[in-house]
C-alpha cells in the first residue's frame, strides 16, 4: 500500500521540510512539499492526499485555517500537526480543530514514522469503513427494490392470493383476492394482523384454509379445493392452500391461491348438458328398433301379416336416423372446435347451389318435389369454405323437401345486396307455427305435430346451418306461415374488393 | 269382463305404435295420442282405464305437467297413470324432485325401454290396484 500512499508536509522550515521529504520517500510514500497554508491548500484541491503533515505557526496562512480548508474538501484526509511549541494547550486545540494526532518539535526519525504509521492505520481504517458503508448501502437499495418488485407482481397477479400466519392473522394479500372473495369493505391497508375468520366470513372457505392448520395437515403437500360462494352472482372459486413449515416442520401458516373458476363450471355444465341430451336422443331410437325387433321375434305385438314386415322398415329407418344423428354429431363437434382451419377460398356460390339442387333432383323425393333455382348471371364471389357452403345448402334443401307437400315446389334464390349475398331457401311446405320459431336452431329441437311425425330427423340440421352462417360472419332468418310455407334466408358478407 | 282401454300419450311414433300392437294383441283397447293437448281431448272422450305416459312429451311440456292436470281434475284423478321415460336416474333425472309426487302413491313408473310382458303386467297390476282402491 505505501507506493499509493501520498502525503504533504507542510511547514515554512525548509529543514523540517526537507527532512520528512527524505525520511518518508525512503520508506517509499510519495511526498510533496509546501512553505505555507496558502500554497498547501492548492495543492490539496489539485490532487487526492491520504495525510498531511502540518505545522501550526506559518506565514500567509496558519495550519489552523489550513486544517478548517482542508476538512471542507476532502474530510477523510489525516491532519497530523508538528508543534513546536510541545505544550498540552495548542495539540489539544489542534486535536479540535480536526488534527488526528500531533508530533512536537524536535523529533527524529522513528518518532515521526510512528505518529505517520498511527495516521495511516486510520486512514486505512476510514477507507474500510467507507467501502463497508457503501457496500451495505448498496445491499439495503437491492433489497428495496426486490420488495418493490416482488410487491408489484403480487398486486399485478390475476389469481387471487392471501397469507396467513400461524396465529392465523392476515400478513399478505393482493387486490384480486379482495374482489374475488368480495371482502374490500373488511379488508383495507389495516388489515394486517386481523383474525382470517372475521375477514373472510365464508364458511366453506374457512373450512378449507382450517385443513391445512390442523395438526395432522402435514398429509397433504397442498389443499385444493373448489369453493362455491354465495351471493348475487355465485362464484366458482378453485382455492389452493399451501402450509408454509420452518426447517423444522413446524407449521408458519398458509398461503393461499384463489382462481375464479366460474366460467369453466359453466362451459362443463353446458357440455354434459349437451351429454345428456346426446345419450337421450340416441336411446330413443334404438329403444324403438329394439322394440320392432323383439316384437318381430317373439309375436309380443301379433301376427298382422301387413304389421309384421312394417316393424323391419320402421327399424330399419330408426337405424338410419341413428346414423344420421351420429354423422351430425360429428360435423357439430367439427365446427365447435376452435382449431379448425376453414378453408375459405373465393366461391361461386351459384355453382354450389345448382349441384346441391340437381343432387336432390336426382334422388327424387316420395313427394314429388319440384325444385327451381333463381340466380341472377354474375353473381358476386363470396370467401367461404366450401364443403361448409355445400353442408349448409344440403340442410336447407333437404329440410325444404322433407317439410314440404305432396308436389310441392322448392325455390332458391340469390341475390348481392349491399355488403351482403342474400340466398333463400323457400318451400310450399307444412310451414312451421310461430311459438316454434324461436327454437328451431336450438339443438335436438324438432317441431312435433301430426305432420312430421314421420319425418325423421336428428334436430341438428339448422343447427349446424346456424353455426355454419356465423362461422362466415353471416345472419340467417326465418319467415313462415303455417299450411304456406317457409322461407330461410341467409345473408354471407360479401368480400370487400372495392372497399374505399 | 269388458276390454280395458289403455290411452298412449307419447311423442315418438314408434313407440306408440309398437305398444297399441303389444298392447292390443294382449286384448286391450288402445287409444293414442302425441301431444299433452291430444291427449287431454282423448281423456275426456275415450275415460280410458289407464293412462301410458310418457315422461319428456316435448319442450316445455313434460308428463309430469300433464299427469298434474290431470290428478287435479276430479273427474279424471282417479284414473290411474303409468309413467314411462328413457330418462331415469342414471340420465341425472330424479324423480323425487318432483314436489307433488302425491299421484304417485297410487300410479307407477317404468324406464323405457320396457319388455313388453313386463309392461302388460305392470299395467294389469295397475288397474286392479285402483279397482281394489
Amino acid at each position: 500500500m505505501a507506493e499509493s500512499v501520498t502525503i504533504l508536509v507542510v511547514d515554512d522550515e525548509k529543514g523540517i521540510r526537507e527532512g520528512c521529504r527524505r525520511i518518508l520517500a525512503s520508506e517509499g510514500y510519495g511526498v510533496d512539499v509546501a512553505e505555507n497554508g496558502k500554497m498547501a491548500l492548492e495543492m490539496v484541491k489539485g490532487k487526492p492526499y491520504d495525510l498531511i503533515l502540518v505545522d501550526l505557526m506559518m506565514p500567509v496562512m496558519g495550519g489552523l485555517e489550513l486544517m478548517e480548508h482542508v476538512r471542507q474538501i476532502d474530510p477523510g484526509i489525516i491532519l497530523v500537526v508538528i508543534t513546536g511549541f510541545a505544550t498540552v494547550e495548542t495539540a489539544v486545540d489542534a486535536m479540535k480543530h480536526g488534527a488526528y494526532d500531533y508530533i512536537p518539535k524536535p523529533f527524529n526519525p522513528d518518532q515521526l514514522m510512528a505518529v505517520i504509521g498511527r495516521g495511516l492505520d486510520k486512514r486505512r481504517l476510514t477507507i474500510e469503513t467507507e467501502k463497508l458503508r457503501e457496500e451495505r448501502d448498496q445491499r439495503l437499495l437491492e433489497v428495496a427494490s426486490e420488495k418493490s418488485k416482488l410487491h408489484t407482481i403480487v398486486n399485478s397477479m390475476a389469481d387471487g392470493i392471501l397469507v396467513i400466519n400461524r396465529e392465523h392473522q392476515l400478513v399478505l394479500w393482493n387486490p384480486a383476492v379482495l374482489k374475488m372473495l368480495n371482502v374490500r369493505g373488511r379488508v383495507d391497508e389495516s388489515g394486517v394482523g386481523m383474525d382470517f375468520q372475521k375477514a373472510l366470513k365464508q364458511q366453506d372457505l374457512i373450512d378449507v384454509i382450517n385443513k391445512a392448520f390442523s395438526p395432522d395437515s402435514s398429509q397433504y403437500t397442498i389443499i385444493s379445493e373448489e369453493v362455491v360462494l354465495a351471493g348475487e352472482t355465485p362464484k366458482t372459486l378453485m382455492v389452493n392452500v399451501a402450509g408454509v413449515r420452518d426447517e423444522r416442520g413446524e407449521n408458519l401458516g398458509v398461503v393461499c391461491t384463489f382462481r375464479d373458476i366460474s366460467r369453466l363450471k359453466e362451459v362443463e355444465e353446458i357440455k354434459s348438458q349437451f351429454v345428456r341430451m346426446v345419450a337421450h336422443e340416441i336411446r330413443a331410437p334404438l329403444g324403438a328398433i329394439e322394440g320392432y325387433l323383439n316384437a318381430y321375434l317373439t309375436g309380443v305385438a301379433g301376427t298382422d301379416p301387413q304389421f309384421n314386415p312394417q316393424m323391419l322398415e320402421r327399424a330399419k329407418l330408426r337405424a338410419r336416423s341413428l346414423m344420421d344423428l351420429v354423422n351430425d354429431l360429428l360435423l357439430f363437434a367439427k365446427l365447435e372446435s376452435t382449431k379448425v382451419v376453414r378453408k375459405k377460398e373465393l366461391l361461386d356460390i351459384t355453382e354450389i347451389i345448382q349441384s346441391t339442387v340437381e343432387l336432390f333432383r336426382v334422388q327424387g323425393s316420395t313427394k314429388d318435389v319440384s325444385f327451381s333455382v333463381e340466380i341472377p348471371e354474375k353473381l358476386p364471389l363470396i370467401e367461404a369454405d366450401r364443403s361448409e357452403m355445400e353442408q349448409l345448402f344440403t340442410n336447407l334443401v333437404s329440410n325444404a323437401m322433407k317439410y314440404n307437400v305432396k308436389n310441392g315446389k322448392v325455390t332458391v334464390r340469390a341475390m348481392p345486396e349491399p355488403h351482403y349475398l342474400s340466398i333463400s331457401v323457400s318451400d310450399t311446405g307444412i310451414g312451421i307455427e310461430e311459438d316454434c320459431l324461436s327454437c328451431i336452431f336450438d339443438e335436438f329441437y324438432r317441431v312435433q305435430g301430426p305432420n312430421t311425425r314421420y319425418t325423421t330427423g336428428t334436430g341438428l340440421g339448422l343447427s349446424i346451418v346456424k353455426r355454419i352462417v356465423e362461422s362466415h360472419f353471416g345472419r340467417i332468418e326465418v319467415e313462415s306461415k303455417v299450411g304456406k310455407g317457409t322461407v330461410f334466408t341467409v345473408r354471407l358478407p360479401l368480400k370487400q374488393v372495392n372497399d374505399k | 269382463m269388458a276390454q280395458k282401454r289403455i290411452l298412449i300419450i307419447d311423442d315418438d311414433v314408434d313407440f306408440v305404435d309398437l305398444n297399441k300392437a303389444v298392447l292390443v294383441n294382449n286384448g286391450f283397447e288402445v287409444e293414442t295420442a302425441f301431444s299433452a293437448r291430444e291427449g287431454m281431448d282423448k281423456v275426456q272422450f275415450e275415460a280410458p282405464d289407464l293412462i301410458l305416459l310418457d315422461l319428456m312429451l316435448e319442450k316445455h311440456d313434460t308428463g309430469f305437467s300433464f299427469a298434474k292436470a290431470i290428478k287435479a281434475d276430479p273427474r279424471y284423478k282417479t284414473i290411474p297413470i303409468l309413467m314411462i321415460s328413457a330418462v331415469a336416474g342414471e340420465t341425472g333425472y330424479d324423480f323425487t324432485q318432483e314436489q307433488d309426487g302425491y299421484w304417485m302413491k297410487t300410479d307407477d313408473f317404468v324406464a323405457k325401454p320396457v319388455e313388453p310382458e313386463e309392461l302388460v303386467k305392470r299395467i294389469n297390476a295397475l288397474i286392479d290396484r285402483t279397482k281394489q282402491g
